[in-house]
């Protein structure tokens, strides 16, 4: 065939179960959220609210991320994954190593299990950060988005090794600062390093290909890479020598002119989109910016104000809001593809095949939108008036799209092979 | 793709074309054709067919799905002539390669 090479996409056991298990552990984070709603009312470092950021963050976010990672590099790095196998093994590693560690923060139980679960951890991301270097190591040609890839996988090392000393810090204290203090610079490493730099290198590259449009100037993505680092290693040194202070604010507008950048970047595309109609997916999408510039804006009341309500609502926009509302609509721009090929790919031509916009229920993602919508705002005023009952409410409506979500997922995973004739 | 009426194999590249209607990108739900991916369909005097194609993102994700789809189509459409596709990225897809059709089932205006 071709003397072009067109990257092949990986096994579905290198993707799919990072899926599966991503969905799952998003329904688990609802139950949790309900089955305990006052450790929102309460310090952040309370063994409740621990797990359930930990399942937010690495159940839910990070699986998710894996899984489309695994699937994205070899477009993004215009080459094939390096190793499948490292991808599907580290599923195994990732699942029981997130297990033991909400399971262990629930109760607080310090010790071997919280630390054997924190390893299994590092021991993935190390598996997925060596696969992310070999991929792009091969890449014929740099590019912005690949290097927002490499430093977000080695952010996310950084963030796990730091929370596996915290972990140890725990049962085994050594630390000459502050626990708490770390435990902020752990969680903004995640944030600002893991999250923010991969789905900002993920998007550059797949939004204007969604929406057809034209890709920004790379020097908006290259003021981003610099921006969101450079912002986040001075708070992150600053914070280590002299805790976190006032300075912080600093930080954040450095990061935040990352994020604009970055935005500026992707406004280029939409502008210049050849599809006029936005569809829910790409809303949700939209949706989620949104959330992470109101999380931005609560930094000042995150530092100043009395009280947890503002950390849990800061929190709560990046997890529930940014993270969580674009995972909720991009998954069904990519998993149904993946699950498509597996099935399709060398029928097409052949017979008629459904297309993977019919492996899911089209409907129920254009209600999962404002249940999202209605969810994170009736639980962010919830949190403002300190209101147990209404945030038990919240909680009600947050099972309602884990389970539209879940329900939509599987349906996808489950799809059998059929023709239209 | 434009068709040369006075060319050799005029027929066999409309019935080519024809086939490679029922190919379609799942992602833009357009077929190939009309989204302007096929450059040339070649009748070699050999037993081949070669097609020369490009895809609407160099590394698409749905791009072993796509030329698998070409390669199907004109197997069922040719039966014992072997498929030789020529992927390029020389020139590149644009938008402007889109047909009328295309561009209707896009909803481009």
């Amino acid at each position: 065939m071709a003397d072009v090479n067109i990257a092949k996409a990986p096994a579905n056991d290198a993707v799919l179960p990072f899926y599966a298990t991503g969905a799952l552990a998003f329904l688990a984070l609802c139950v949790l959220l309900l089955v305990s709603p006052q450790s929102l009312q309460t310090h952040f470092f309370n063994p409740h609210l621990l797990s359930i950021v930990h399942t937010a963050a690495l159940g839910w976010g990070t699986m998710v991320i894996f899984g489309a990672a695994h699937q994205l590099l070899p477009v993004i790095c215009e080459q094939d994954l390096y190793s499948e196998r490292m991808a599907s093994f580290c599923w195994y590693t990732l699942t029981t190593g997130i297990a033991l560690f909400v399971f262990s923060f629930w109760d607080m139980r310090t010790g071997w299990l919280m630390i054997t679960g924190g390893a299994l951890v590092v021991l993935s991301v190390l598996l997925f950060v060596i696969n992310v270097l070999l991929t792009s190591r091969i890449c014929t040609r740099y590019s912005v988005q690949k290097m927002l890839i490499v430093s977000s996988s080695l952010w996310l090392l950084f963030t796990v090794v730091v929370g596996l000393l915290l972990a140890v810090n725990l049962a085994f204290p050594f630390f000459t600062r502050s626990h708490l203090d770390i435990l902020k610079l752990h969680a903004h490493a995640g944030i600002a390093g893991w999250f923010l730099q991969l789905i900002t290198g993920v998007s550059a590259k797949l939004v204007p290909m969604f929406l057809l449009g034209k890709a920004g100037e790379e020097k908006w993505l290259k003021y981003a890479c610099l921006f969101q680092n450079a912002g986040l290693l001075l708070f992150l040194a600053d914070g280590y020598l002299n805790g976190v202070g006032d300075r912080s604010l600093l930080y954040g507008a450095l990061i935040l002119a990352g994020v604009l950048c970055w935005m500026r970047y992707l406004w280029t595309a939409y502008k210049s989109r050849l599809r006029k109609k936005v569809d829910v997916m790409m809303k949700h999408t939209a949706f989620s910016f949104c959330c992470l510039l109101i999380a931005f804006a609560l930094l000042p009341w995150v530092l100043y104000a009395q009280g947890s309500r503002w950390a849990m609502l800061y929190g709560s926009f990046i997890f529930l809001g940014w993270i969580t509302g674009i995972i909720l609509g991009k998954s069904f721009k990519t998993l149904p593809f993946i699950v498509w090929n597996g099935h399709y790919k060398h029928l097409s031509g052949k017979v008629k095949v459904p297309l993977p916009k019919h492996l899911y229920n089209e409907r129920m993602v254009e209600w999962q939108l404002p249940a999202f919508v209605v969810a994170l705002f009736s639980l962010a005023l919830a949190l403002i008036l300190d209101n147990l009952l209404l945030i038990r409410l919240s909680l009600v409506s947050w099972l309602i799209v884990a389970l539209l979500y879940n329900i939509n997922v599987f349906k996808t995973l489950l799809h059998k092979t059929k023709t239209l004739e | 793709m434009n068709i040369d009426l006075t060319h050799t194999h005029v027929n066999e590249v409309m019935q080519a074309q024809n086939a490679l209607y029922n190919v379609i990108d799942p992602e833009l739900f357009v077929n190939v054709v009309d989204l302007g991916l096929i450059y040339h369909i070649e009748f070699p005097p050999d037993d081949h067919i070669r097609v020369t194609m490009t895809l609407s993102t160099p590394h698409c994700p749905m791009g072993e799905a796509i030329t698998t789809g070409v390669k199907n189509a004109l197997e069922a459409s040719f039966p014992g002539k072997v498929i030789d596709i020529q992927l390029t990225f020389d020139p590149p897809w644009s938008f402007e390669r889109l047909t009328a059709e295309g561009r209707q089932q896009l909803g481009v205006k």
